[in-house]
């Protein structure tokens, strides 16, 4: 799950979230009259426009037009303010609304003026990330509006406490609708796992589209990559060593996602959920499989500032075919591991399942559930102001994972994910890191600790942008 | 570890014995295969494509016994001794410096000169190396892995000076390494007399390969063939160690397969 590259596609426009809000009028004696009152917008100016076509900013700002009076001409100029930023080509936008001067002026004519500054051909950028219980340092090269349209190419170089990597890509949105996008992805990611004493070096390319559909929005991906893999240390086990060495996977997938949250990192209210589906080898390559997995997540307020939530996850991996090459009896797969501060709370990293000597193998399927019930500090100190990132966490994470024997039939390996279950329960304290992060420091009891498995009961910290 | 018996189930790695496994490899395997026979230690060759990769220190063969893992003949024959058994116990010092040296001897002259032959011969490369070498790997990776290994054995090459050097050189100095080997051997049936060493095993790898696969030309096999005592020590060991078992794991059946699949 670590290795999957870099956002490096999309609009990095932080996220509208909670930060945006709509401007309002403040109320005056004369707010009925200039409500009632109709305007026509007859002009639209734009200053500032260098290398930016005409086309792409028509789209964004067509709606003022169709404004029939001041209160909605200036929600519509917001509106489209939003829209040009978040196209990532302006530096800043802003919006002066006049009335008409000049000979074709109606009495009830009104200007509208964006006046933006675009953003510098090259850009870069220095910033630090949080993944999931990792953290890097991302060097970044970006040319924004290459060609006018907002098309973006950016070279990533990152280093991090688990994974180098670095990658290039381009980024093309379709002028007007900025959601339907594609990109080009080449990358380059190198990681450590110790957990499995394993060393991967992926070398890749990708072509992504996304678009929205209705409420959902779906991306279809098509990627090859040639995977290395080797022994982190003389010490690992011969199941890690008979991986070792190269593969080449050629695989389309796709995915949805339907996200109603206020919030990623510590939601309030709404729903997420995400299905994925991945078919390797029918596109070239020697690595064959079906992968399954989702994640769904539902928030509900309760009372006294508290929160409910209810997150499962699931996956399967289902190895295809039995292709006729001499590499039939390897299997370089991208199997599920379970466990850790950002999945099943009270186990160690990615320490659950499968092993062997030491080192943990993943699995072929794999479910996982929390409930958790967020409140905020006991006695709210800071209240208003830093109390407020903090929350109070009781949670109880169970989760189960393993290898299928597909000579059995489903309602065998549902039973297998059944037995054996692990679960934890524990309480503890939730900071939450602007919309990028969070971090949570907890008390864990974990239970139905099978053999194999590494816990970690007490205190366990852990840092990321996707928990359980 | 080393306390521990040898077990039944100690399996050696190395490539694929019909599409894929080289003649330097297939070389050293055979070598390390010869060495436990001679020690009466049962090993089972196993075969897979990644056995380079699995591989410690990235080459073959390897052996797993138990749960180590041991690669290349100089670190096994030190593992084995670990274990109460050797080959060369009976010699005094004399005589396993002078074991060493002509070990050292194989390994510089024969070995790199097979290694040449397969990765800076041009024709060798396109004909043989390259189509053997990725044919586990589908389009492109059988291309870049086979690009991959020939820049890093041509950069070695050319660390230790042999790429400078023609075909006919390399064969000269084939010529010299068997002409020393066949003076040390003379009338004897192995190198140190009486007794098969680690020296036997390592010489019978790389000429028994040598005389049973075909390459483009036979120049590099006629150069072994011109010593007589030679070819009649490599059909000696085999006889008495590989002949007479299943075919699989006799050393003809090991050269000869590979010797099939040469012919274009």
């Amino acid at each position: 799950q670590s290795l999957e590259p870099l956002p490096m596609g999309g609009p990095d426009f932080g996220a509208l979230g909670e930060e945006a809000e709509l401007v309002e009028v403040e109320p005056e004696a004369k707010q009925e009259i200039l409500e009632n009152k109709d305007v026509v917008v007859q002009h639209v100016h734009f200053d500032g426009l260098g290398r930016t076509k005409d086309d792409i900013i028509m789209y964004e700002i067509a709606d003022v037009f169709k404004a029939k009076n001041l209160i909605d001409v200036m929600r519509k100029s917001h509106e489209a303010r939003e829209k040009l930023l978040r196209l990532g080509i302006f530096r800043q936008v802003e919006v002066l609304i006049d009335t008409c001067q000049g000979d074709d002026a109606l009495p009830n004519g009104l200007d509208v003026t964006f006046e933006v500054m675009e953003l510098r051909r090259l850009t870069g950028s220095y910033n630090t990330m949080v993944g999931n219980n990792e953290g890097s340092m991302v060097l970044g090269l970006k040319f924004p509006n290459l060609f006018g349209r907002a098309e973006k190419v950016t070279f990533q170089f990152s280093y991090g406490t688990k994974e180098t990597s670095y990658g290039l890509s381009f980024f093309k949105p379709q002028p007007g609708n900025f959601e339907r996008n594609f990109s080009v992805n080449l990358y380059k990611v190198t990681g450590q796992f110790p957990w499995s004493s394993l060393r991967e070096t992926d070398r890749g390319i990708s072509t992504e589209l996304n678009f929205p559909m209705w409420k959902t929005n779906h991306t279809l991906k098509w990627e090859g990559v040639w995977r290395e893999l080797g022994c982190l240390a003389r010490t690992a086990s011969f199941s890690v060593r008979e991986e070792s060495g190269h593969s080449l996977k050629s695989s389309l997938s796709h995915a949805m996602v339907i996200d109603s949250r206020n919030s990623s990192i510590l939601p309030r209210r709404g729903a997420l959920l995400k299905i994925n589906q991945e078919l390797a080898g029918y596109t070239g390559g020697d690595v064959s499989f079906l992968k399954e997995d989702f994640e769904f997540q539902l928030n509900k307020q309760l009372l006294w500032d508290s929160v409910f939530s209810a997150s499962v996850w699931g996956g399967m991996l289902v190895p295809i075919g039995d292709k006729p090459s001499s590499i039939a009896d390897r299997q370089v797969f991208k199997r599920f591991y379970l466990g850790g501060p950002t999945s099943v709370r009270g186990f160690s990293m990615y320490s659950i399942g499968p092993q062997s000597e030491g080192d943990y193998l993943g699995g072929e399927a794999y479910w996982a559930g929390g409930l958790h019930l967020y409140t905020p500090l006991p006695f709210r100190p800071g209240r208003g102001g830093f109390g407020d990132l903090f929350r109070t966490h009781f949670f109880l994470n169970a989760g189960n994972l393993c290898n299928l024997n597909y000579g059995d039939g489903p309602r065998a390996h549902l039973q297998k994910l059944a037995e054996y279950i692990r679960w934890s329960y524990g309480a503890g304290i939730v900071l939450r890191l602007g919309n990028i992060a969070r971090l949570e420091l907890n008390y864990c009891f974990p239970m139905g600790v099978q053999s194999g498995d590494r816990i970690c009961d007490g205190v366990q910290f852990g840092a990321g942008i996707r928990f359980l | 570890a080393a306390a521990e018996p040898w077990p039944e189930n100690a399996e050696l790695y190395q490539q694929l014995k019909e599409e894929q496994i080289l003649l330097s490899d297939n070389a050293s395997s055979l070598a390390v295969q010869a060495f436990l026979k001679m020690c009466n230690l049962p090993i089972r060759v196993v075969c897979r494509a990644n056995a380079e990769y699995m591989s410690p220190s990235g080459k073959v063969p390897f052996i797993h016994v138990g749960n180590q893992v041991v690669s290349e003949l100089g670190p096994i024959v030190q593992f084995v001794k670990a274990k109460g058994h050797s080959l060369s116990d009976g010699l005094d010092e004399v005589q396993k410096a002078e074991m060493k040296a002509y070990m050292e001897l194989v390994n510089n002259m024969l070995l790199t000169a097979e290694l040449y032959l397969q990765w800076c011969d041009d024709v060798t490369v396109e004909e043989i190396t390259h189509p053997r070498y990725g044919s586990p790997y589908p389009w492109p990776l059988n291309r870049i892995l086979s690009y991959q290994k020939q820049w890093e054995v041509r950069r070695k090459m050319k660390a230790i000076g042999w790429a400078g050097k023609t075909l006919e050189q390399v064969l000269e100095d084939v010529d010299q390494c068997c002409q020393a080997l066949s003076q040390r051997l003379g009338t004897q049936p192995y190198f140190f007399n009486k007794q098969p060493t680690e020296l036997d095993a390592l010489v019978f790898g790389h000429l028994f390969t040598i005389l049973t696969t075909q390459l483009i030309t036979d120049e590099l096999s006629e150069k072994v063939k011109n010593y007589s005592n030679l070819t009649a020590f490599c059909r000696r060991i085999e006889q008495q160690y590989f002949g007479g078992h299943d075919k699989d794991s006799s050393a003809a059946g090991a050269a000869r397969s590979a010797k099939r699949s040469l012919l274009r």
